[in-house]
Protein backbone atom coordinates (compact mmCIF):
# COMPACT_ATOMS: atom_id res chain seq x y z
CA UNK A 1 0.00 0.00 0.00
CA UNK A 2 3.01 2.27 0.10
CA UNK A 3 3.24 2.80 -3.60
CA UNK A 4 2.81 6.28 -4.91
CA UNK A 5 -0.31 6.46 -6.99
CA UNK A 6 -0.87 9.31 -9.36
CA UNK A 7 -3.71 11.72 -8.87
CA UNK A 8 -4.69 10.92 -12.45
CA UNK A 9 -5.71 7.50 -11.26
CA UNK A 10 -8.28 9.11 -8.99
CA UNK A 11 -9.70 11.20 -11.75
CA UNK A 12 -9.98 8.46 -14.28
CA UNK A 13 -6.63 8.55 -16.07
CA UNK A 14 -5.28 5.76 -18.22
CA UNK A 15 -3.67 3.98 -15.29
CA UNK A 16 -7.13 3.07 -14.10
CA UNK A 17 -8.15 1.23 -17.24
CA UNK A 18 -8.71 -1.89 -15.14
CA UNK A 19 -11.16 -0.14 -12.87
CA UNK A 20 -13.93 2.14 -14.06
CA UNK A 21 -15.18 4.04 -11.03
CA UNK A 22 -18.14 5.51 -12.89
CA UNK A 23 -19.29 2.05 -13.85
CA UNK A 24 -18.83 0.92 -10.24
CA UNK A 25 -20.86 3.89 -8.97
CA UNK A 26 -23.73 2.81 -11.15
CA UNK A 27 -23.82 -0.48 -9.25
CA UNK A 28 -24.85 1.34 -6.05
CA UNK A 29 -28.43 2.62 -6.36
CA UNK A 30 -28.28 4.69 -3.17
CA UNK A 31 -25.58 6.96 -4.57
CA UNK A 32 -27.87 8.51 -7.16
CA UNK A 33 -30.11 10.18 -4.60
CA UNK A 34 -30.22 13.80 -3.51
CA UNK A 35 -29.92 14.98 0.09
CA UNK A 36 -31.01 18.50 1.01
CA UNK A 37 -31.40 19.10 -2.72
CA UNK A 38 -27.77 18.20 -3.42
CA UNK A 39 -26.33 15.04 -4.90
CA UNK A 40 -25.06 12.72 -2.21
CA UNK A 41 -21.35 12.45 -1.53
CA UNK A 42 -20.94 9.43 0.71
CA UNK A 43 -17.67 9.52 2.65
CA UNK A 44 -18.68 7.36 5.60
CA UNK A 45 -17.88 3.91 4.27
CA UNK A 46 -15.60 3.32 7.24
CA UNK A 47 -18.70 3.24 9.42
CA UNK A 48 -20.67 1.14 6.96
CA UNK A 49 -20.34 0.81 3.22
CA UNK A 50 -23.19 1.07 0.72
CA UNK A 51 -24.47 -2.02 -1.06
CA UNK A 52 -24.22 -2.83 -4.74
CA UNK A 53 -27.33 -4.03 -6.57
CA UNK A 54 -25.97 -7.60 -6.73
CA UNK A 55 -25.95 -7.78 -2.90
CA UNK A 56 -29.45 -6.37 -2.64
CA UNK A 57 -30.62 -8.82 -5.32
CA UNK A 58 -28.94 -11.79 -3.64
CA UNK A 59 -30.65 -11.07 -0.32
CA UNK A 60 -33.99 -10.58 -2.05
CA UNK A 61 -33.58 -13.72 -4.13
CA UNK A 62 -32.83 -15.70 -0.97
CA UNK A 63 -36.00 -14.49 0.71
CA UNK A 64 -38.08 -14.84 -2.44
CA UNK A 65 -37.00 -18.22 -3.68
CA UNK A 66 -35.14 -20.48 -1.27
CA UNK A 67 -35.13 -19.02 2.26
CA UNK A 68 -35.43 -21.57 5.02
CA UNK A 69 -33.56 -22.40 8.19
CA UNK A 70 -30.19 -24.04 7.63
CA UNK A 71 -28.67 -27.27 8.96
CA UNK A 72 -32.14 -28.42 9.99
CA UNK A 73 -35.31 -29.59 8.19
CA UNK A 74 -35.34 -32.45 5.76
CA UNK A 75 -37.10 -30.54 3.02
CA UNK A 76 -36.12 -29.10 -0.31
CA UNK A 77 -35.82 -25.44 0.69
CA UNK A 78 -33.81 -26.19 3.80
CA UNK A 79 -31.37 -28.26 1.78
CA UNK A 80 -31.07 -25.61 -0.93
CA UNK A 81 -30.60 -22.82 1.61
CA UNK A 82 -28.03 -24.84 3.55
CA UNK A 83 -26.13 -25.52 0.34
CA UNK A 84 -26.07 -21.81 -0.60
CA UNK A 85 -25.14 -20.81 2.94
CA UNK A 86 -22.26 -23.28 3.21
CA UNK A 87 -21.10 -22.36 -0.28
CA UNK A 88 -20.53 -18.84 1.03
CA UNK A 89 -18.47 -20.17 3.92
CA UNK A 90 -16.21 -21.81 1.34
CA UNK A 91 -16.09 -18.56 -0.66
CA UNK A 92 -15.07 -16.64 2.44
CA UNK A 93 -12.32 -19.18 3.10
CA UNK A 94 -11.06 -18.77 -0.45
CA UNK A 95 -11.29 -14.96 -0.28
CA UNK A 96 -9.08 -14.75 2.82
CA UNK A 97 -7.03 -17.80 1.77
CA UNK A 98 -7.95 -19.86 4.81
CA UNK A 99 -6.86 -23.51 4.53
CA UNK A 100 -10.44 -24.73 4.81
CA UNK A 101 -14.00 -23.54 5.37
CA UNK A 102 -13.69 -25.13 8.82
CA UNK A 103 -11.47 -22.20 9.78
CA UNK A 104 -14.34 -19.79 9.14
CA UNK A 105 -16.73 -19.09 12.00
CA UNK A 106 -19.82 -17.05 11.12
CA UNK A 107 -20.55 -14.36 13.71
CA UNK A 108 -22.75 -11.30 13.77
CA UNK A 109 -19.92 -8.76 13.60
CA UNK A 110 -16.23 -8.28 14.16
CA UNK A 111 -17.19 -7.17 17.66
CA UNK A 112 -18.66 -10.61 18.28
CA UNK A 113 -15.64 -12.25 16.67
CA UNK A 114 -13.33 -10.58 19.18
CA UNK A 115 -15.63 -11.23 22.11
CA UNK A 116 -15.82 -14.88 21.08
CA UNK A 117 -12.03 -15.21 21.29
CA UNK A 118 -11.95 -13.36 24.61
CA UNK A 119 -14.67 -15.44 26.19
CA UNK A 120 -13.51 -18.84 24.92
CA UNK A 121 -9.78 -18.87 24.23
CA UNK A 122 -9.17 -16.09 26.77
CA UNK A 123 -11.06 -17.70 29.64
CA UNK A 124 -9.53 -21.11 28.98
CA UNK A 125 -5.92 -20.22 28.41
CA UNK A 126 -5.24 -16.94 30.23
CA UNK A 127 -4.43 -16.57 33.91
CA UNK A 128 -3.70 -13.70 36.28
CA UNK A 129 -0.58 -11.80 35.31
CA UNK A 130 -0.70 -12.75 31.63
CA UNK A 131 -0.50 -9.80 29.28
CA UNK A 132 -2.47 -8.81 26.20
CA UNK A 133 -1.00 -6.12 23.96
CA UNK A 134 -3.27 -3.82 22.02
CA UNK A 135 -2.35 -0.51 20.39
CA UNK A 136 -3.28 3.04 21.32
CA UNK A 137 -5.39 3.29 18.19
CA UNK A 138 -7.75 0.38 18.75
CA UNK A 139 -11.49 0.54 18.31
CA UNK A 140 -13.31 0.00 21.61
CA UNK A 141 -14.33 -3.43 20.29
CA UNK A 142 -10.68 -4.47 20.53
CA UNK A 143 -10.13 -2.95 23.98
CA UNK A 144 -13.19 -3.57 26.11
CA UNK A 145 -13.45 -7.38 25.64
CA UNK A 146 -9.87 -7.66 26.95
CA UNK A 147 -10.54 -5.24 29.80
CA UNK A 148 -13.41 -7.50 30.82
CA UNK A 149 -10.84 -10.28 31.18
CA UNK A 150 -8.71 -7.94 33.29
CA UNK A 151 -11.60 -7.75 35.72
CA UNK A 152 -12.56 -11.41 35.53
CA UNK A 153 -9.18 -13.12 35.37
CA UNK A 154 -6.58 -10.56 36.33
CA UNK A 155 -4.80 -10.36 32.99
CA UNK A 156 -3.15 -7.08 32.10
CA UNK A 157 -3.98 -5.10 28.96
CA UNK A 158 -1.05 -3.04 27.72
CA UNK A 159 -1.26 -0.43 24.94
CA UNK A 160 1.62 -0.14 22.52
CA UNK A 161 2.14 3.51 21.56
CA UNK A 162 1.90 5.48 18.33
CA UNK A 163 3.69 8.71 17.49
CA UNK A 164 2.08 12.08 16.79
CA UNK A 165 1.67 11.19 13.12
CA UNK A 166 -0.26 8.07 14.05
CA UNK A 167 2.66 5.83 13.13
CA UNK A 168 2.80 2.44 14.81
CA UNK A 169 6.06 2.28 16.78
CA UNK A 170 7.56 -1.13 16.18
CA UNK A 171 10.47 -0.57 18.58
CA UNK A 172 8.11 0.31 21.42
CA UNK A 173 6.07 -2.77 20.61
CA UNK A 174 9.23 -4.91 20.84
CA UNK A 175 9.90 -3.48 24.28
CA UNK A 176 6.40 -4.37 25.49
CA UNK A 177 6.64 -7.93 24.19
CA UNK A 178 7.86 -10.40 26.77
CA UNK A 179 7.32 -13.84 28.24
CA UNK A 180 4.12 -12.66 29.89
CA UNK A 181 2.62 -11.67 26.53
CA UNK A 182 0.05 -14.28 25.58
CA UNK A 183 -1.91 -12.39 22.96
CA UNK A 184 -1.39 -9.45 20.65
CA UNK A 185 -4.77 -8.07 19.59
CA UNK A 186 -4.24 -5.37 17.07
CA UNK A 187 -5.97 -3.53 14.27
CA UNK A 188 -4.73 -4.00 10.74
CA UNK A 189 -5.79 -0.48 9.76
CA UNK A 190 -6.79 2.30 12.17
CA UNK A 191 -10.43 3.22 11.72
CA UNK A 192 -9.63 6.81 12.68
CA UNK A 193 -6.20 7.56 11.26
CA UNK A 194 -6.02 5.13 8.37
CA UNK A 195 -2.61 3.97 9.59
CA UNK A 196 -1.64 0.61 8.14
CA UNK A 197 -0.02 -1.35 10.94
CA UNK A 198 3.03 -3.44 9.96
CA UNK A 199 1.17 -6.58 11.00
CA UNK A 200 3.50 -9.03 9.28
CA UNK A 201 6.36 -7.89 11.52
CA UNK A 202 4.05 -7.70 14.55
CA UNK A 203 2.99 -11.30 13.99
CA UNK A 204 6.55 -12.53 13.52
CA UNK A 205 7.75 -10.83 16.70
CA UNK A 206 4.75 -12.00 18.72
CA UNK A 207 5.20 -15.58 17.58
CA UNK A 208 8.87 -15.46 18.59
CA UNK A 209 7.59 -14.82 22.10
CA UNK A 210 5.06 -17.61 21.84
CA UNK A 211 2.11 -15.20 21.82
CA UNK A 212 -0.88 -15.57 19.54
CA UNK A 213 -2.05 -12.73 17.32
CA UNK A 214 -5.60 -11.57 16.65
CA UNK A 215 -6.03 -9.05 13.86
CA UNK A 216 -9.02 -6.73 13.78
CA UNK A 217 -9.52 -6.63 10.04
CA UNK A 218 -12.69 -4.52 10.02
CA UNK A 219 -10.99 -1.75 8.02
CA UNK A 220 -8.08 -3.72 6.61
CA UNK A 221 -9.84 -6.29 4.45
CA UNK A 222 -11.95 -3.60 2.81
CA UNK A 223 -9.02 -1.61 1.52
CA UNK A 224 -6.41 -4.25 0.82
CA UNK A 225 -7.87 -7.75 1.11
CA UNK A 226 -6.10 -10.34 3.24
CA UNK A 227 -4.19 -13.61 3.03
CA UNK A 228 -4.41 -15.10 6.50
CA UNK A 229 -1.96 -17.92 5.78
CA UNK A 230 0.61 -15.61 4.31
CA UNK A 231 0.29 -13.28 7.32
CA UNK A 232 0.29 -16.28 9.66
CA UNK A 233 -2.15 -14.60 12.08
CA UNK A 234 -3.90 -16.88 14.57
CA UNK A 235 -7.23 -15.06 14.47
CA UNK A 236 -8.66 -12.61 11.97
CA UNK A 237 -11.99 -10.85 12.41
CA UNK A 238 -13.93 -8.85 9.89
CA UNK A 239 -17.45 -7.66 9.29
CA UNK A 240 -19.70 -7.91 6.26
CA UNK A 241 -21.24 -4.47 6.23
CA UNK A 242 -17.99 -2.61 5.68
CA UNK A 243 -17.19 -4.95 2.80
CA UNK A 244 -20.30 -3.85 0.84
CA UNK A 245 -22.32 -6.72 2.31
CA UNK A 246 -25.28 -6.71 4.69
CA UNK A 247 -25.08 -5.70 8.33
CA UNK A 248 -25.47 -8.41 10.95
CA UNK A 249 -22.84 -10.81 9.68
CA UNK A 250 -19.20 -11.08 10.65
CA UNK A 251 -16.43 -13.62 10.39
CA UNK A 252 -13.86 -15.05 12.72
CA UNK A 253 -11.00 -16.89 11.09
CA UNK A 254 -8.95 -19.09 13.39
CA UNK A 255 -6.13 -21.54 12.88
CA UNK A 256 -7.47 -25.10 13.11
CA UNK A 257 -5.47 -26.19 16.16
CA UNK A 258 -6.43 -23.02 18.03
CA UNK A 259 -10.14 -23.30 17.19
CA UNK A 260 -10.10 -27.00 18.11
CA UNK A 261 -8.67 -26.15 21.53
CA UNK A 262 -11.42 -23.65 22.33
CA UNK A 263 -14.58 -24.45 24.27
CA UNK A 264 -17.98 -23.35 22.92
CA UNK A 265 -18.98 -19.70 23.07
CA UNK A 266 -22.75 -19.74 23.41
CA UNK A 267 -24.90 -22.80 24.01
CA UNK A 268 -27.96 -23.60 21.94
CA UNK A 269 -29.18 -25.29 18.82
CA UNK A 270 -26.92 -26.21 15.93
CA UNK A 271 -23.69 -26.33 17.94
CA UNK A 272 -24.20 -29.68 19.63
CA UNK A 273 -23.67 -33.31 18.67
CA UNK A 274 -25.95 -34.71 21.32
CA UNK A 275 -27.83 -33.21 24.22
CA UNK A 276 -28.99 -35.15 27.25
CA UNK A 277 -29.34 -34.45 30.93
CA UNK A 278 -26.45 -36.85 31.48
CA UNK A 279 -24.10 -34.78 29.39
CA UNK A 280 -23.94 -32.84 26.16
CA UNK A 281 -21.33 -33.08 23.44
CA UNK A 282 -20.43 -30.37 20.98
CA UNK A 283 -19.76 -30.22 17.26
CA UNK A 284 -16.34 -29.55 15.84
CA UNK A 285 -15.40 -26.01 14.80
CA UNK A 286 -16.69 -23.92 13.20
CA UNK A 287 -20.22 -25.10 14.08
CA UNK A 288 -19.31 -25.41 17.76
CA UNK A 289 -19.24 -21.62 17.90
CA UNK A 290 -22.46 -21.01 16.00
CA UNK A 291 -25.36 -21.53 18.38
CA UNK A 292 -28.84 -20.72 17.17
CA UNK A 293 -30.13 -19.70 13.77
CA UNK A 294 -27.37 -17.79 12.00
CA UNK A 295 -27.79 -14.63 9.90
CA UNK A 296 -28.80 -16.63 6.83
CA UNK A 297 -29.75 -14.00 4.27
CA UNK A 298 -26.91 -11.79 5.46
CA UNK A 299 -24.41 -14.54 4.78
CA UNK A 300 -25.90 -14.97 1.31
CA UNK A 301 -25.50 -11.23 0.80
CA UNK A 302 -21.92 -11.33 2.02
CA UNK A 303 -21.19 -14.03 -0.53
CA UNK A 304 -22.49 -11.73 -3.28
CA UNK A 305 -20.39 -8.86 -1.91
CA UNK A 306 -17.24 -10.98 -1.95
CA UNK A 307 -17.90 -12.09 -5.53
CA UNK A 308 -18.47 -8.43 -6.44
CA UNK A 309 -15.19 -7.10 -5.04
CA UNK A 310 -13.30 -10.10 -6.42
CA UNK A 311 -14.70 -9.36 -9.84
CA UNK A 312 -13.53 -5.76 -9.58
CA UNK A 313 -10.22 -6.95 -8.18
CA UNK A 314 -9.02 -6.07 -4.69
CA UNK A 315 -5.77 -4.74 -6.14
CA UNK A 316 -7.69 -2.46 -8.49
CA UNK A 317 -9.85 -1.23 -5.63
CA UNK A 318 -6.78 -0.64 -3.48
CA UNK A 319 -5.01 1.27 -6.25
CA UNK A 320 -8.08 3.39 -6.93
CA UNK A 321 -8.48 4.23 -3.25
CA UNK A 322 -4.79 5.07 -2.90
CA UNK A 323 -5.21 7.49 -5.79
CA UNK A 324 -8.15 9.11 -4.03
CA UNK A 325 -6.20 9.27 -0.77
CA UNK A 326 -3.28 11.00 -2.46
CA UNK A 327 -5.57 13.44 -4.26
CA UNK A 328 -7.65 14.23 -1.17
CA UNK A 329 -4.57 14.62 1.01
CA UNK A 330 -3.04 17.09 -1.41
CA UNK A 331 -6.26 19.09 -1.83
CA UNK A 332 -7.03 19.20 1.89
CA UNK A 333 -3.47 20.12 2.85
CA UNK A 334 -3.80 23.10 0.54
CA UNK A 335 -6.73 24.49 2.56
CA UNK A 336 -5.53 26.95 5.15
CA UNK A 337 -6.49 25.95 8.68
CA UNK A 338 -7.25 22.32 7.89
CA UNK A 339 -5.25 19.88 9.95
CA UNK A 340 -5.08 16.24 8.93
CA UNK A 341 -5.04 13.99 11.98
CA UNK A 342 -2.93 10.94 11.22
CA UNK A 343 -0.21 11.20 8.62
CA UNK A 344 1.44 7.82 8.75
CA UNK A 345 3.59 6.86 5.78
CA UNK A 346 1.33 3.96 4.89
CA UNK A 347 -2.36 4.71 5.06
CA UNK A 348 -5.62 3.34 3.81
CA UNK A 349 -8.15 5.78 2.33
CA UNK A 350 -9.32 7.23 5.63
CA UNK A 351 -8.74 10.89 6.46
CA UNK A 352 -9.47 12.37 9.86
CA UNK A 353 -9.26 16.13 10.04
CA UNK A 354 -10.03 19.27 12.00
CA UNK A 355 -10.55 22.90 11.06
CA UNK A 356 -8.67 25.22 13.40
CA UNK A 357 -11.10 27.18 15.53
CA UNK A 358 -14.16 25.08 14.65
CA UNK A 359 -15.75 22.28 16.62
CA UNK A 360 -15.74 19.01 14.64
CA UNK A 361 -19.48 18.56 15.24
CA UNK A 362 -20.14 21.93 13.62
CA UNK A 363 -17.90 21.08 10.69
CA UNK A 364 -19.63 17.75 10.08
CA UNK A 365 -23.03 19.44 10.34
CA UNK A 366 -22.12 21.99 7.67
CA UNK A 367 -20.66 19.25 5.48
CA UNK A 368 -23.89 17.30 5.88
CA UNK A 369 -25.94 20.30 4.72
CA UNK A 370 -23.72 20.37 1.62
CA UNK A 371 -24.67 16.76 0.93
CA UNK A 372 -21.34 15.39 2.15
CA UNK A 373 -21.74 12.51 4.61
CA UNK A 374 -18.84 12.07 7.02
CA UNK A 375 -18.54 10.75 10.53
CA UNK A 376 -17.71 12.90 13.53
CA UNK A 377 -16.82 12.13 17.12
CA UNK A 378 -14.43 9.80 18.86
CA UNK A 379 -15.09 6.98 16.39
CA UNK A 380 -15.27 4.42 19.21
CA UNK A 381 -11.62 5.13 19.95
CA UNK A 382 -11.64 7.34 23.03
CA UNK A 383 -8.13 6.33 24.20
CA UNK A 384 -6.82 7.47 20.81
CA UNK A 385 -8.61 10.82 21.16
CA UNK A 386 -6.96 11.24 24.57
CA UNK A 387 -3.59 10.35 23.07
CA UNK A 388 -4.07 12.95 20.34
CA UNK A 389 -5.50 15.54 22.72
CA UNK A 390 -8.67 16.12 20.71
CA UNK A 391 -12.37 15.78 21.58
CA UNK A 392 -13.05 14.18 18.26
CA UNK A 393 -12.35 14.44 14.56
CA UNK A 394 -14.27 14.62 11.33
CA UNK A 395 -13.55 11.51 9.29
CA UNK A 396 -13.86 11.11 5.55
CA UNK A 397 -13.56 7.44 4.68
CA UNK A 398 -13.51 6.38 1.06
CA UNK A 399 -14.96 3.38 -0.67
CA UNK A 400 -14.51 1.88 -4.09
CA UNK A 401 -17.33 4.05 -5.46
CA UNK A 402 -15.85 7.42 -4.52
CA UNK A 403 -14.31 9.56 -7.23
CA UNK A 404 -12.31 12.75 -7.60
CA UNK A 405 -15.52 14.78 -7.86
CA UNK A 406 -16.39 13.57 -4.34
CA UNK A 407 -13.06 14.90 -3.10
CA UNK A 408 -13.73 18.23 -4.80
CA UNK A 409 -17.17 18.41 -3.17
CA UNK A 410 -15.60 17.62 0.21
CA UNK A 411 -13.07 20.41 -0.18
CA UNK A 412 -15.76 22.86 -1.30
CA UNK A 413 -17.84 21.90 1.74
CA UNK A 414 -14.83 22.44 4.01
CA UNK A 415 -14.44 25.94 2.55
CA UNK A 416 -18.14 26.55 3.20
CA UNK A 417 -17.69 25.37 6.79
CA UNK A 418 -14.83 27.81 7.27
CA UNK A 419 -16.95 30.60 5.84
CA UNK A 420 -19.92 29.87 8.09
CA UNK A 421 -18.19 28.88 11.30
CA UNK A 422 -15.10 31.07 11.59
CA UNK B 1 -51.18 26.04 26.73
CA UNK B 2 -48.84 28.41 28.50
CA UNK B 3 -47.22 31.09 26.35
CA UNK B 4 -43.45 31.16 26.33
CA UNK B 5 -41.54 34.42 26.28
CA UNK B 6 -41.75 37.07 23.58
CA UNK B 7 -38.26 36.02 22.57
CA UNK B 8 -39.70 32.62 21.73
CA UNK B 9 -42.21 34.23 19.39
CA UNK B 10 -39.43 36.28 17.81
CA UNK B 11 -37.35 33.17 17.12
CA UNK B 12 -40.30 31.18 15.84
CA UNK B 13 -41.51 34.04 13.61
CA UNK B 14 -38.06 34.65 12.20
CA UNK B 15 -37.57 30.97 11.41
CA UNK B 16 -40.99 30.70 9.82
CA UNK B 17 -40.23 33.65 7.56
CA UNK B 18 -37.10 31.95 6.23
CA UNK B 19 -38.35 29.48 3.68
CA UNK B 20 -35.00 27.95 2.81
CA UNK B 21 -33.70 25.19 5.07
CA UNK B 22 -30.07 26.05 4.47
CA UNK B 23 -30.79 29.64 5.48
CA UNK B 24 -32.55 28.45 8.65
CA UNK B 25 -29.52 26.35 9.43
CA UNK B 26 -27.28 29.38 8.97
CA UNK B 27 -29.61 31.46 11.16
CA UNK B 28 -28.97 29.05 14.04
CA UNK B 29 -25.23 29.27 13.39
CA UNK B 30 -25.45 33.06 13.51
CA UNK B 31 -27.22 32.94 16.86
CA UNK B 32 -24.51 30.60 18.15
CA UNK B 33 -21.77 32.92 16.96
CA UNK B 34 -23.31 35.81 18.87
CA UNK B 35 -22.91 33.94 22.16
CA UNK B 36 -19.57 34.98 23.58
CA UNK B 37 -17.37 33.07 25.98
CA UNK B 38 -17.70 35.85 28.55
CA UNK B 39 -21.46 35.28 28.65
CA UNK B 40 -20.86 31.94 30.26
CA UNK B 41 -17.44 31.96 31.97
CA UNK B 42 -15.30 28.92 32.70
CA UNK B 43 -16.39 29.01 36.32
CA UNK B 44 -19.87 27.92 35.18
CA UNK B 45 -18.63 25.21 32.82
CA UNK B 46 -18.45 22.60 35.55
CA UNK B 47 -19.49 18.98 35.82
CA UNK B 48 -22.28 20.17 38.06
CA UNK B 49 -23.87 22.09 35.20
CA UNK B 50 -23.05 19.63 32.45
CA UNK B 51 -25.85 17.79 30.70
CA UNK B 52 -24.86 14.19 30.11
CA UNK B 53 -25.56 12.31 26.92
CA UNK B 54 -24.95 15.17 24.51
CA UNK B 55 -22.59 14.69 21.56
CA UNK B 56 -21.04 18.07 22.27
CA UNK B 57 -20.73 19.53 25.75
CA UNK B 58 -23.75 21.46 27.02
CA UNK B 59 -23.92 23.35 30.30
CA UNK B 60 -27.19 24.72 31.72
CA UNK B 61 -27.83 26.81 34.81
CA UNK B 62 -31.13 27.85 36.38
CA UNK B 63 -31.39 31.12 38.30
CA UNK B 64 -34.68 31.48 40.15
CA UNK B 65 -35.85 35.03 40.80
CA UNK B 66 -39.34 35.96 42.04
CA UNK B 67 -40.33 32.34 41.65
CA UNK B 68 -39.48 32.46 37.95
CA UNK B 69 -36.84 30.35 36.24
CA UNK B 70 -34.16 32.07 34.21
CA UNK B 71 -31.98 29.71 32.23
CA UNK B 72 -28.57 30.26 30.76
CA UNK B 73 -26.47 27.80 28.85
CA UNK B 74 -23.41 27.20 26.73
CA UNK B 75 -21.84 24.65 24.42
CA UNK B 76 -18.44 24.12 22.89
CA UNK B 77 -20.01 23.74 19.43
CA UNK B 78 -21.55 26.73 17.64
CA UNK B 79 -24.70 25.10 16.30
CA UNK B 80 -25.54 23.65 19.70
CA UNK B 81 -24.63 26.98 21.26
CA UNK B 82 -27.24 28.59 19.00
CA UNK B 83 -29.85 26.01 19.96
CA UNK B 84 -29.06 26.42 23.65
CA UNK B 85 -29.34 30.20 23.30
CA UNK B 86 -32.73 29.87 21.60
CA UNK B 87 -34.02 27.40 24.16
CA UNK B 88 -32.82 29.26 27.25
CA UNK B 89 -34.12 32.61 26.00
CA UNK B 90 -37.43 31.13 24.86
CA UNK B 91 -38.31 29.35 28.06
CA UNK B 92 -36.94 31.72 30.68
CA UNK B 93 -39.12 33.91 32.89
CA UNK B 94 -41.72 31.21 33.55
CA UNK B 95 -42.83 29.76 36.85
CA UNK B 96 -42.41 26.09 37.62
CA UNK B 97 -46.07 25.47 36.88
CA UNK B 98 -45.91 27.41 33.62
CA UNK B 99 -42.90 25.36 32.54
CA UNK B 100 -44.94 22.18 32.92
CA UNK B 101 -47.31 23.56 30.29
CA UNK B 102 -44.56 23.79 27.68
CA UNK B 103 -44.82 20.94 25.24
CA UNK B 104 -42.77 19.41 22.47
CA UNK B 105 -44.83 21.33 19.90
CA UNK B 106 -43.34 24.54 21.25
CA UNK B 107 -39.87 23.19 20.58
CA UNK B 108 -40.84 21.90 17.14
CA UNK B 109 -41.81 25.41 16.11
CA UNK B 110 -38.18 26.37 16.58
CA UNK B 111 -37.29 24.90 13.24
CA UNK B 112 -36.29 21.35 13.88
CA UNK B 113 -36.53 20.58 10.20
CA UNK B 114 -33.04 21.87 9.59
CA UNK B 115 -31.60 19.70 12.33
CA UNK B 116 -30.44 16.13 12.56
CA UNK B 117 -32.46 13.72 14.67
CA UNK B 118 -29.78 13.69 17.34
CA UNK B 119 -30.00 17.46 17.75
CA UNK B 120 -33.79 17.31 17.84
CA UNK B 121 -33.49 14.75 20.63
CA UNK B 122 -31.01 17.05 22.36
CA UNK B 123 -33.46 19.96 22.25
CA UNK B 124 -36.22 17.81 23.68
CA UNK B 125 -33.85 16.68 26.43
CA UNK B 126 -33.13 20.31 27.19
CA UNK B 127 -36.86 21.01 27.49
CA UNK B 128 -37.20 18.06 29.86
CA UNK B 129 -34.38 19.49 31.98
CA UNK B 130 -36.13 22.88 32.15
CA UNK B 131 -39.35 21.20 33.24
CA UNK B 132 -37.53 19.21 35.91
CA UNK B 133 -36.06 22.45 37.23
CA UNK B 134 -39.59 23.76 37.29
CA UNK B 135 -40.77 20.78 39.31
CA UNK B 136 -37.95 20.92 41.84
CA UNK B 137 -37.77 24.68 42.19
CA UNK B 138 -34.26 24.99 40.77
CA UNK B 139 -30.82 23.66 41.60
CA UNK B 140 -28.20 22.18 39.29
CA UNK B 141 -28.16 19.62 36.52
CA UNK B 142 -26.05 17.35 38.74
CA UNK B 143 -28.60 17.83 41.51
CA UNK B 144 -31.39 16.62 39.24
CA UNK B 145 -29.25 13.68 38.23
CA UNK B 146 -28.35 12.62 41.76
CA UNK B 147 -32.00 12.98 42.79
CA UNK B 148 -32.80 10.55 40.01
CA UNK B 149 -35.21 12.98 38.39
Amino acid sequence: MNKVVSIESAIGGNSMAAFDVEQARADFPILSQMVYGKSLVFLDSGASAQKPQVVIDAVRECYETYYSNVHRGAHFLSQRCTDEYEKVRAEIAEFINAPSENNVVITSSVTESINLVAQTWGRKFLKAGDEIIVSEMEHHANIVPWQMLETEIGVKVRATPIDDNGEFLLDSFKELLGPKTKLVAITEVSNVLGTIVPVREVIRLAHEQGALVLLDGAQGIVHQGVDVQDLDCDFYGFTGHKLYGPSGVGVLYGKADVLNSMPPYQGGGDMIEKVSFHGTTFKQPPHRFEAGTPPIAQVIGLGAAIRYVKQLGMENIAAHEQGLLAYATEKMNAVDGVRLVGQAREKAAIISFLIDGAHPFDVAAVLDRQGVATRVGHHCAEPLMDRLGVVGTVRASFGLYNNAADVDRLVAAILKAKELLL
Amino acid sequence: MSTPSTQYEDFADALEMIDDEDMRFEYIIDIGKKVKDVDFPDSLRTDENLMHGCMSQVWIIDEVRDNKHHFRGFSDAIIVKGLVAMMTASFSGLTGDELQEIGTDHVRRLNLGALTTQRQVGMMAMLETFKKFGLTGGGTVAGLRSAGI
